[in-house]
């Protein structure tokens, strides 16, 4: 009998363990994220631990990608190849091609009306395609060097931004008629949009710029300064939104720093170092972890929200340049 | 018709810009005074890049298209040659007050010119030479420089050679004055990084027994400890000869080897593939090559045409045309050079700063200022001759 009692003891224990052991991998909710890199080749998927679970040879220099229809797709702009791909995360294959998209650079997806944006870098424009069908709708004449595209939640309004023009372009969301055009400091770079506003990265004006999305008059700037670099060094890429904080998160560049951003005051409130030449952001699914790409050591850096700290630096492929984040 | 060569060429005509201000570019050159080798050594033998900086020029003003729309300005090119036959104050006579003008003139015409020009109060840009003098004691208050100076060269050089540890240079030069003048500039530059020179010795071009010690590399290079080997050749003539036959295995750099540049064909990062591509294609009746890509002398003339068009949104919105010198004299006027850091002008003797390539034939193995090199106030600034250091105080 005591033998037995003690065998249900220790049942029930390791029933409990296990069950505390998935309520705390649940908590962390797991993710896996993709990163294409640009000099390889590839996409990499990584977990949560920052291991690399795959490798996928897929074209000459992936850069921009972004989600797909479902959680399985991402959507990739081959610059070399000329053609945008959607592969699948979980079949790991690549599923359709839209081809001849001279120069692929940039790209997003407005689910609601199934349309492709794309850059489309030497040939100074923007395509708007039809997701489904892979057709073309509509070209969209930008200055040189097409980069960052962004289209309001509605489907109105499309912003281009040129780095070489130092300019963003923008579009009717419906007729594709070019509205106007919004002067920016240097090299703008990458645009993001939060409720009414636009946030212009400039590169080489070292500086994140902030316009009204209807007047397109400009409201703010936040401008950089980690201890340690000069203002030159500050050559901020990718912004990232995250409204859980009300905050942004902003890659450096050659400052070799993300910067946290009050959204509602524009205060910088922590540089976080990272490492070389920081551009792509990614956020986890439960907006707890942000993954930094670093360009020029070739690897990512994941940062705890929470402690604001980095938790680790992994090895990536050859110039990673895009990341997306899936549950 | 031998008089001067009047080129006019006109870009964009815009519409619906009531009060359209013109930006007026001018180039001088003097064709008849160049040497008929440019860049070429014995038997013809290309060994550096020499041409005219027009394609640069016009490679800028065709990027800043847009710009001079959204900012309602009408960039006018004039290209004026040099005749010798003629008073050269007559000819310079004919640029407008407010142009900036490109200087591609052989070192003793530049300096005539430039000294007239100043004197003239027009605005002259020097795209082609890296020279001390020019700077520290030629020094003329509307005289600018955007092709890189020779410290700011050698001082990459310099960094570099620190950065990798090799602190032990053997300085080997040649016989022309140029050449020992240059040498001077490289051995402050190592100095000031606290690289050590093992010894200076001059090559001489000879085949002759009693030259050996001089005229063959593996003797040039003996008898002495180094890490690497550091060679002056301004004409690029005999030092191509040097790597692979120093006594001791070692690298060879400066002006052959690995080499300081103001731009490269194999830069990969910062937008410059982008930049090259277009440099080769966006002349539709003069396609080049995807192994050709702008001279130092055409990128700085790039460089100073936008440097303009990049800080249009500083310009004075008065007149009738835009006034290059203003936006020059703005603290916060500024160029994406596709380096990776913006380029601007150091006040107190107007060179362009900027970030110095070092590169071998092949590809670019760095990209000054190094790491660790720390400047108080600016970035780059630890390339050149700095503010408390230099002869030349415009600011």
């Amino acid at each position: 009998m005591q033998n037995q009692n003690d065998r249900n003891v220790q049942a029930v224990a390791l029933v409990f363990v296990t069950l505390i052991s998935l309520g705390i991998s649940l908590n962390v909710s797991g993710f896996e994220a993709i990163i294409t890199n640009e000099r390889s080749g590839d996409l990499i998927h990584i977990n949560d631990e920052g291991s690399t679970t795959h490798v996928a040879k897929l074209c000459s220099r992936p850069r921009g990608m972004t989600k797909g229809i479902n959680n399985s797709q991402v959507l990739i702009a081959c610059s070399d190849d000329d053609k945008v791909i959607t592969y699948n995360r979980k079949t790991k294959a690549i599923e359709t091609e839209i081809n001849n998209v001279t120069g692929a650079m940039n790209l997003t997806f407005h689910k609601p009306s199934g349309q492709l944006l794309v850059t489309n870098e030497g040939a100074s424009r923007a395509s708007v395609y039809d997701f489904e069908s892979g057709r073309l709708i509509a070209e969209l004449p930008t200055g040189l060097e097409p980069d960052g595209v962004a289209i309001t939640g509605n489907g109105n309004l499309i912003f281009v931004a040129s780095e070489n023009a130092g300019l963003i372009h923008v579009f009717d969301g419906s007729t594709y008629q070019p509205l106007d055009v919004i002067r920016t400091n240097l090299r703008p770079r990458r645009i993001a949009l939060s409720n009414d506003e636009l946030w212009v990265s400039s590169e080489m004006g070292s500086r994140v710029e902030i316009f009204d999305t209807k007047t397109r008059a400009k409201k703010g700037e936040v401008i950089f300064a980690p201890k340690g670099f000069r203002p030159e060094q500050m050559t901020p890429v990718d912004i990232l939104f995250n409204p859980n904080r009300n905050e942004a998160y902003v890659a450096l560049g050659s400052a070799n720093h993300v910067a946290l951003v009050d959204t509602k005051t524009l205060e910088i409130t922590k540089y976080i170092l990272v490492g070389r030449r920081a551009w792509g952001l990614g956020l986890s699914p439960d907006a707890q972890t942000l993954i930094v790409l670093n360009g020029l050591s070739d690897d990512f850096t994941m940062i705890d929200l929470n402690t604001r700290r980095p938790i680790l630096t992994k090895r990536a492929g050859l110039i990673p340049h895009s990341i997306e984040v899936f549950e | 018709m031998s008089l001067f060569r009047f080129l006019t060429i006109i870009f964009v005509s815009l519409i619906g810009h009531a009060s359209a201000a013109t930006f007026h570019v001018v180039i001088v050159t003097a064709s008849g005074a160049e040497s008929g080798t440019r860049g070429q050594s014995f038997a013809g033998i290309q060994t550096r890049v020499e041409r005219p900086v027009r394609r640069g020029v016009e490679l800028a003003l065709f990027e800043s298209t847009t710009s001079f729309e959204a900012y309602g300005v009408v960039p006018e090119l004039k290209i004026i040659d040099l005749n010798d036959q003629q008073p050269i104050e007559e000819q310079l006579s004919q640029i407008p007050a407010d142009a900036m003008v490109i200087l591609d003139l052989p070192k003793p015409e530049f300096t005539q010119v430039a000294t007239m020009l100043d004197t003239l109060e027009r605005v002259t840009i020097n795209v082609r030479h890296p020279d001390s003098d020019l700077r520290d004691q030629m020094c003329l208050p509307s005289l600018y420089h955007t092709i890189p100076s020779e410290r700011m060269y050698f001082d990459a050089l310099g960094q570099f050679l620190i950065y990798r540890g090799w602190r032990k240079v053997l300085v080997v030069h040649g016989p022309s004055e140029r050449d020992k003048k240059r040498m001077e500039v490289l051995q402050k530059s190592l100095k000031k990084f606290g690289a050590e020179i093992s010894d200076t010795r001059q090559f001489t071009i000879s085949h002759h027994p009693d030259d050996r010690d001089k005229n063959k590399p593996e003797f040039l290079t003996g008898g002495a400890s180094y890490d690497v080997v550091a060679v002056i050749d301004s004409e690029r003539d005999f030092g191509r000869y040097i790597q692979y036959s120093t006594r001791r295995a070692r690298p060879v750099v400066g002006d052959v080897g690995l080499t300081p540049v103001g731009w490269h064909r194999t830069l990969e990062r910062y937008g410059a593939p982008q930049l090259n591509e277009r440099y080769q294609q966006f002349d539709h009746t003069n396609l080049l090559p995807s192994s050709e890509a702008m001279s130092d002398a055409e990128f700085a003339a790039w460089s100073a045409i936008k440097l303009i068009t990049n800080s249009l949104s500083l310009a004075e919105n008065n007149a009738q045309s835009l006034s290059p010198r203003q936006i020059l004299k703005h603290p916060d006027a500024q160029v994406d050079l596709y380096k990776g850091t913006r380029g601007s002008i150091r006040k107190w003797n107007h060179q362009l700063r900027q970030p110095i390539l070092l590169a071998t034939g092949e590809a670019v193995i760095a990209v000054a200022p190094m790491p660790k090199f720390l400047h108080p106030k600016h970035y780059v600034d630890t390339l050149g001759s700095d503010q408390p250091e230099s002869p030349c105080q415009l600011n």
